[in-house]
């Protein structure tokens, strides 16, 4: 009974992550990402030091970091972001959630493909942006255009990951899910579900950094709040430490959100995080 | 347990298009097997054993003849068919007790007496205590048994096995072996079993279908009748070197 009592074992040691010894090496190997921002802060304080480039165009670490204190305290930076985290939640939501739909009923049926199939494909290939002067004539400047271009930025990456992962289930899976007559319910918690979700959170996580590119494009473009405009605003004013405040901002929430969602996806795939 | 039935396969011809052009796969093959029976299929790489296999589970619907059970045409899977594939198929992300579970999910039947039943099939192929373990926590050999016990927790009429034990190491499979005999007698299901193992087939069957390929017909049938499952006593080798011969022809 030798196999049972290791394989026993296996099932029981659920959680050798818990027990992770917090060697010098281990939090030397945590360290390590921060390396290269660490450098790029470096040689950016060194070249302003050397005045590599005048002021105005490059301005030091400090200074940046004041402006981004005096931003935060005067609430620039708290009310510009309010209003892109709306949009860009609301613009998200949709174009992911429509997505998810459309991708999975274009994976799913052979009908739908036949139908929205090549209409899709081709629409896709007009970049968010190009959509911008026509939309930018039915809505002007209202927020409706800022949802509108979000969720189709978010909308094409999303339909894409969901119907291809849809269509890349495994065939000897779909034979058991047959031979077991399966009913719709449960082929789609069961198998279609659990087995797509690697393909459609990756697709996901590219829906959003499209989103954020869209959002900070129409801020600039068409807007009068948000972190976009804030920067266009610094930029007008020849304050380039609020342009590099604004874009440090978009990089942190962004690396949040996509933190966010990587953690999602390993709560729900659960049953792969073990060797 | 599903009314016991005749599987008759009736000049059943297959045919796959490659390149446009039809590749015979299974030609007139007809073979009759009757309730309680274990038919072992042998026959060289290629020549359509498993094809044969999923035309008779419903998998595939494309082929000339007839394969009626109980006399009526069989057509897409159905709870009486119950079939394991070579590869054992268990959905990764589910337990082994959540895999089997799933082969019940069309079944109109009270919570209760599925979780019983789960728990007898998981039993019955020795897998208890290993309920919660996930496909990736399980040896291949016992991934296989789960494949068994997902298939038999349907308690199909009718059984197929597609080289069920092919992977194993010799001891492991020996063992499953005896457990494909305990299963058989026990649930009296009518097996039929495809494999590469002539030794397996004689020491198993009631009879051996021998196929030939290209295209995938079949040789000849020979039944099985020993004195004793011995895989020393003479009659057993002997057997065992008619079948070989006739693999050879
Ligand atoms: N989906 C398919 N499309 C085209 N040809 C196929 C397909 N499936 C099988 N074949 C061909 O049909 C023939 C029979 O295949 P099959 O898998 O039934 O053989 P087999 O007897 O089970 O072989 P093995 O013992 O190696 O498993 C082979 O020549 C194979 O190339
Ligand atoms: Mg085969």
């Amino acid at each position: 009974m030798n196999v049972r009592s290791v394989a026993v074992d296996r099932v029981v040691d659920r959680f050798p992550a818990v027990r992770r010894i917090w060697t010098a090496r281990a939090v030397g190997h945590r360290l390590l990402p921060l390396a290269i921002p660490l450098i790029v802060l470096i040689a950016w304080q060194c070249a302003a030091s050397l005045r590599l480039l005048p002021v105005q165009i490059l301005p030091p670490p400090l200074l940046v970091a004041t402006t981004a204190i005096d931003l935060i305290r005067g609430g620039e930076i708290v009310d510009g972001l309010r209003v892109s985290l709306w949009r860009i939640g609301i613009g998200f939501a949709i174009g992911a959630g429509s997505g998810l739909v459309l991708g999975a009923l274009l994976g799913l049926s052979r009908t739908v493909e036949a139908y929205c199939g090549l209409t899709f494909r081709l629409l896709a290939q007009i970049p968010s942006l190009g959509w911008l002067p026509i939309l930018l004539l039915i809505f002007g400047l209202d927020e409706t255009l800022k949802f509108v271009l979000i969720a189709k930025a978010s909308f094409v990456p999303t339909v894409i990951a969901t119907s291809e992962s849809v269509k890349q289930i495994p065939a000897p899976f779909r034979e058991v899910a047959r031979v077991l007559q399966l009913p719709a319910r449960s082929y789609l918690r069961r198998l279609v579900l659990p087995a797509t979700i690697p393909g459609i959170f990756s697709g996901l996580r590219t829906a959003l950094s499209h989103a954020w590119i869209a959002l900070i494009v129409v801020e600039m473009l068409a807007a009068t709040e948000g972190v976009g405009y804030t920067m266009v605003w610094g930029r007008t004013l020849f304050q380039i430490d609020i342009v590099i405040v604004g874009m440090v901002v978009i990089g942190l929430i962004g690396l949040a959100m996509d933190t966010g969602l990587a953690r999602i996806e390993q709560r729900l795939q659960h049953w792969e995080a073990r060797p | 347990m599903t009314e016991f039935t005749e599987l008759a396969i009736r000049h059943v011809t297959k045919s796959y298009v490659v390149d446009e052009t039809p590749l015979p796969v299974l030609q007139d093959v007809s073979l009759s097997v009757l309730p309680g029976e274990f038919v072992s299929i042998v026959g060289a790489s290629g020549c359509g054993k498993s094809t044969l296999l999923r035309l008779i589970v419903g998998l595939d619907d494309v082929y000339r003849g007839e394969i009626l059970l109980g006399g009526t045409q069989v057509s897409g899977p159905g709870a009486d068919r119950g079939i394991v594939f070579q590869d054992h198929r268990l959905f990764p992300w589910l337990t082994l007790t959540e895999n089997i579970t799933l082969a019940l999910d069309a079944f109109p039947l009270p919570a209760e007496e599925k979780a019983q039943r789960v728990r007898d099939a998981i039993a019955l192929v020795g897998l208890s205590g290993f309920e919660r373990a996930r496909p990736a926590q399980l040896s291949g050999g016992m991934a296989q048994r789960a494949a068994i016990a997902r298939a038999l927790v349907r308690r199909p009429a009718i059984l197929l096995l597609d080289e069920p034990l092919g992977a194993l190491d010799s001891l492991n499979r020996t063992r499953l072996q005896d457990a494909l005999l305990d299963i058989w007698e026990a649930q009296r299901t009518t097996v039929i079993m495809v494999t590469h193992d002539v030794e397996e087939a004689v020491y198993l069957s009631t009879r051996i279908v021998v196929m030939e390929p290209r295209p995938g017909r079949i040789r000849s049938v020979i039944p099985v009748e020993l004195a004793a499952r011995d895989r020393a006593a003479p009659d057993f080798v002997a057997l065992k070197q008619r079948v070989l011969a006739d693999l050879r022809h």
